[in-house]
């Protein structure tokens, strides 16, 4: 071709991309745009190397032109660089040549396309550029464009195949490495308000990370190199179809910025969405659920080059070794643990759905991953397991062993990865990769409620004070495994056409709890904090919290500690996985005072939230049927609310019998086991030092003391609930003396038996283990939360027969507990005592006796 | 043009927020902030551990607005924000040289 030719062959360059462009505008097809475009590009780099360098590419001799990279790999975008090399046999045709590749590549720019050329050696090809490995991966993609055919067959088929198989570890780690540093950059998430779709994870760049490893994985394997296009057939289907939606993407964002701009920004998101880009069915989408389709083919890429890169995993240092070896002693019966990957040691175990799920709760107890090879075996399975699973005995108590472990949400993702989690909960998939598209919600709302958990979790480690608060109410919550399943389910309404996430999340809410098994009471319980768990957010953005009706409102709705405990977690843990940023410190501030304020409310209001008559009954949610007869409004006028909020239907029925048969016996007790605790109640009329009484009994057995309540209604029946655990498992392995116990505390309360003597005989409190922490023990008394009573609030280091002494001293002092809220957390004892004294409150003397006397035995 | 910063109690931001929007103010910064006037703080017992809040959470807002709108935006913080009582807030108004809109180096009134 003569340089008279040369503006001819700009005008078919112009107009051939205009025709690519058109073409991608009509069909929106990014891979045929790319390709088509590659094929332009090398059409004009041979007529230019023709006239440049030799009018005879193919004897050319000992030099020749090949496309590097993207260029490569025929990939070749609207605003992404034309890598060639020029490629001598040594450096004396090099230098032949210089002014040729000048003139090419001046050329090639005046077009306008942004050439990026390399001049090199064979030798120096097969060298390792540790500080230029990009070189060295686009040379993995190298394509002959012209000149000497059997110099680019040398290069193409035996230095690059040996500089792989030579410096395998090298090249792999090394791109190992950046990917991993290029994946800490986005955050370790595909998951981005504006991602960038070719570095971020997830993205093209990963794509191609996952061909490389693949190809070299396959050089090893075959010698001489691999057949082109093997390696995209060795990746996943569902990647491929992502690459191709990639591509769509990028070339969009090329051709509308102009340029080699990826960054898919928020507005773009919305062009890209009314262009159909990359939906071939052109179903017209909106913003949101485009974003969701790209999420997908994302994750999808991510997935893949995750689970190559852990391969790579075992070639690292001795001290990786080291550890690795010391967690393939994890390994049990059914999984063995390899390079920090979980394999099976039966193809068909995952056949068995309880070994499918023992599957990821080894997953949620060490944080390790899946073998590749498991994950395929656990799809494949999956028509199998659909119904396996379900009819698999104690459903909800697999899911709660997952969800309580420290690594439940990778457990999760796990799940969901492979399918298992929709057929668990096939709710779940209305909101599988949803984005919320309100620049403010960062992850998809699967992932948002898989975060929630992890951040949850993490709360256990928190070493930053303010955290450390939450932690506390975290290690108080007694239901916790209710809260992660809470948090697992409270957004799956924003993937249901309801009137509000809300109101969608509670309608799916009933078959999901039917399916897992879970007790009415527990059911209940996630109802609600379901139900509720935008209240908190909502009275901190839009209320006074400092006002008192404010705290007030929000106790009265959420009716007890435990249920506030876990409110605020959730709340905490929900505005914290929203974004890495919605959670300020100022929020979190504001939070735990609301949280704390509501608490001190609930435990400082009982006096003034009395059932009175005309209040009953106070809440028909939890099922408390109407009262039948005059006897239930009797047993109940009195009490504080906060008793019907705390018992259920069934146990108010039978506290009412045991005060309807206190004509016949003077004592009522009922002692149970739930869980490892036991709930001793006693009914019976109102007398001095009777809740000391209980205490030093429960002591002088032994038995520690957890939790406590002591409630006295208007006709003076008490009816004091002791939840303790029993140190020395006495009655677990003495079932006799469960009995001699009951005749124990009958007597002693019946005054047939001396408690002093009792006290003599006890066990020494050897069985404790030494305090690892020590509480400053504290009193502090309340005039003012109260019209009737004086609030004594103790905190104290726990010990057996804490309770006894302190509610001894109170009786000995003449003071009457009109209500005791007592709990223990950790080591702490955390004790509320409503307290008077000849039906008034206590006046300052009585109260500085008081204090002196429990600060000298405690 | 004048320069009118608000401290207000977190649970009004989105009255005001929309009290400014309606009468043409669109523009602002507002920042999470702590602090205490009159108010104080007081002390809270919780699990035996004393806490006082002395910095209650506000929050700022600040805004530069066209002299004629001084006293429509005051009155539309003050509208908003008031409840009566103490910790509703404080404004302060200050006047301001120059603005410059660094996009274009517009200056003045035109670059607000």
């Amino acid at each position: 071709m003569s340089a008279a030719a040369l503006p001819k062959l700009r005008d078919l360059y112009t107009s051939e991309s205009g025709q690519i462009r058109a073409r991608f505008q009509e069909d929106g097809d990014g891979l045929a745009a790319v390709r088509a475009r590659a094929a332009l590009v090398d059409s004009i780099a041979q007529q230019l190397y023709a006239t440049y360098i030799s009018a005879e590419p193919d004897s050319a001799g000992r030099f020749c032109l090949a496309a590097l990279g993207g260029f490569g790999r025929k990939v070749l975008f609207p605003g992404s660089d034309v890598d060639l090399l020029f490629l001598s046999a040594d450096g004396r045709a090099e230098e032949r040549f210089k002014p040729g590749i000048a003139s090419l590549c001046r050329e090639m720019w005046d077009m306008r396309m942004r050439v990026s050329p390399t001049t090199r050696s064979l030798a120096e090809c097969g060298r390792l550029y540790r500080d230029n490995l990009e070189f060295n991966m686009s040379l993995l993609d190298c394509r002959y464009l012209a000149g000497d055919p059997q110099l680019f067959a040398r290069l193409h088929d035996e230095v690059v195949p040996q500089l792989v198989v030579r410096e395998r570890q090298a090249l792999v780690q090394n791109l190992a490495e950046l990917t991993r540093a290029r994946h800490a950059k986005y955050g370790q998430t595909i998951f981005h308000l504006e991602p960038n779709v070719k570095e971020g994870p997830g993205g093209l760049r990963d794509y191609n990370v996952a061909c490389w490893l693949a190809f070299v994985a396959a050089v090893e394997k075959r010698s001489p190199r691999p057949p082109a296009g093997m390696l995209a057939r060795q990746l996943r289907e569902e990647c491929l179809r992502a690459f191709s939606f990639l591509c769509a993407v990028r070339c969009f964002l090329h051709y509308r910025q102009g340029r080699d701009d990826n960054g898919l920004s928020y507005e773009l998101q919305a062009e890209a969405a009314a262009a159909s880009v990359g939906d071939k069915a052109g179903s017209g989408m909106g913003p949101a659920e485009w974003m969701r389709l790209y999420f997908r083919q994302t994750r999808s890429i991510d997935r893949t080059v995750t689970q190559l890169l852990d391969d790579v995993a075992s070639a690292r240092s001795s001290l990786y070794h080291a550890f690795d070896d010391w967690r393939s002693r994890l390994s049990n019966a059914d999984f063995r643990v390899s390079h920090g990957r979980i394999l099976l040691r039966q193809s068909s175990a995952m056949e068995d759905a309880s070994t499918a799920l023992s599957l990821f709760e080894f997953v949620a107890r060490h944080g390790l991953k899946i073998s590749g090879d498991a994950e395929q075996r656990i799809e494949k399975a999956l028509p199998l397991l659909r119904e396996r699973l379900l009819a698999l005995a104690g459903l909800w108590d697999r899911l709660r062993a997952i969800l309580m472990l420290r690594y439940a949400a990778d457990a999760l993702r796990g799940l969901h990865r492979t399918g298992l989690l929709t057929v668990l909960l096939p709710e779940f998939h209305a909101i599988d990769a949803l984005v919320i598209r309100d620049y403010y919600h960062r992850y998809t709302v699967d992932e948002h409620s898989f975060i929630a958990i992890e951040n949850l979790h993490r709360l256990r480690e928190a070493e930053e004070a303010l955290e450390k608060r939450f932690a506390e109410i975290l290690a108080e919550t007694e239901c916790p495994e209710l809260l992660f399943l809470t948090l697992l389910v409270h957004d799956i309404g924003k993937g249901l056409s309801a009137e509000n996430h809300v109101a969608g999340s509670l309608q799916v809410l009933d078959p999901i709890v039917a399916r897992l098994g879970l007790e009415a009471g527990a059911a209940d319980t996630v109802r609600f904090l379901v139900a509720n768990h935008l209240e908190m957010s909502v009275a901190l953005s839009r209320r006074d919290i400092f006002d008192p009706e404010t705290v007030r409102a929000l106790a009265i709705k959420i009716g007890t500690p435990e249920r506030l405990k876990m409110l605020c977690l959730l709340t905490y843990t929900d505005i914290k996985s929203v974004n890495p940023e919605a959670l300020t410190p100022w929020k979190a501030e504001m939070l735990w005072q609301l949280y704390a304020e509501t608490i001190n409310y609930m435990n400082r209001s009982l006096d003034e939230e009395r059932l009175l008559p005309g209040q009953l009954p106070v809440n028909d949610a939890r099922g408390h049927a109407e009262p039948a007869d005059k006897r239930l409004y009797e047993f109940l006028e009195g009490f504080p609310k906060r008793y019907l909020l705390t018992h259920s239907a069934a146990e108010i029925e039978v506290h009412l019998r045991m005060a309807t048969a206190l004509a016949e016996s003077p004592i009522q007790l009922s002692l149970q086991k739930h869980s490892h605790l036991y709930a001793l109640t006693v009914v019976t009329l109102d007398r001095p030092m009777l809740f000391a009484t209980i205490a030093g009994t429960l002591a002088a057995w032994g038995m520690n003391i957890v939790k406590a309540e002591a409630y006295c209604n208007r006709a003076a029946v008490v009816l004091d609930t002791f939840h303790f655990t029993d140190l020395f498992r006495t009655f677990e392995l003495n079932p006799s003396e469960v009995e001699r116990f009951r005749n124990n505390l009958l007597a002693v309360l019946g005054g047939e038996l001396s408690l002093a003597a009792l006290m003599a005989g006890r066990a020494k409190p050897g069985g404790m283990r030494p305090a690892k922490i020590t509480i400053q023990p504290r009193v502090t008394f309340d005039d003012h939360s109260s019209s009737h009573s004086t609030l004594l609030e103790l905190v104290a280091q726990d010990r057996p027969g804490l309770l006894y002494h302190v509610s001894s001293k109170l009786a000995r002092q003449g003071c009457n507990i009109e209500v005791a809220l007592i709990d223990t957390e950790g080591q702490k004892a955390i004790d509320v005592f409503y307290l008077t004294l000849g039906g008034a409150k206590l006046d300052a003397g009585r109260q500085k006796a008081l204090l002196d006397a429990l600060l000298q035995d405690i | 043009m004048t320069k009118i910063e608000a401290i207000i109690q977190p649970s009004k931001f989105e009255a005001v927020k929309d009290g400014l929007q309606e009468i043409g103010v669109d523009g602002m910064t507002v920042t999470d902030v702590r602090g205490h006037g009159r108010q104080k703080g007081h002390t809270e017992v919780y699990r035996g551990r004393e806490y006082t809040v002395d910095l209650v959470p506000k929050i700022k807002i600040e805004m530069v607005v066209p002299d004629d709108l001084v006293e429509k935006a005051i009155q539309a913080i003050v509208g908003s924000a008031k409840t009566g009582k103490i910790g509703d807030g404080k404004i302060f108004v200050s006047r301001i040289d120059d603005a410059v809109r660094i996009r274009n180096d517009e200056r003045g009134q035109g670059a607000l």
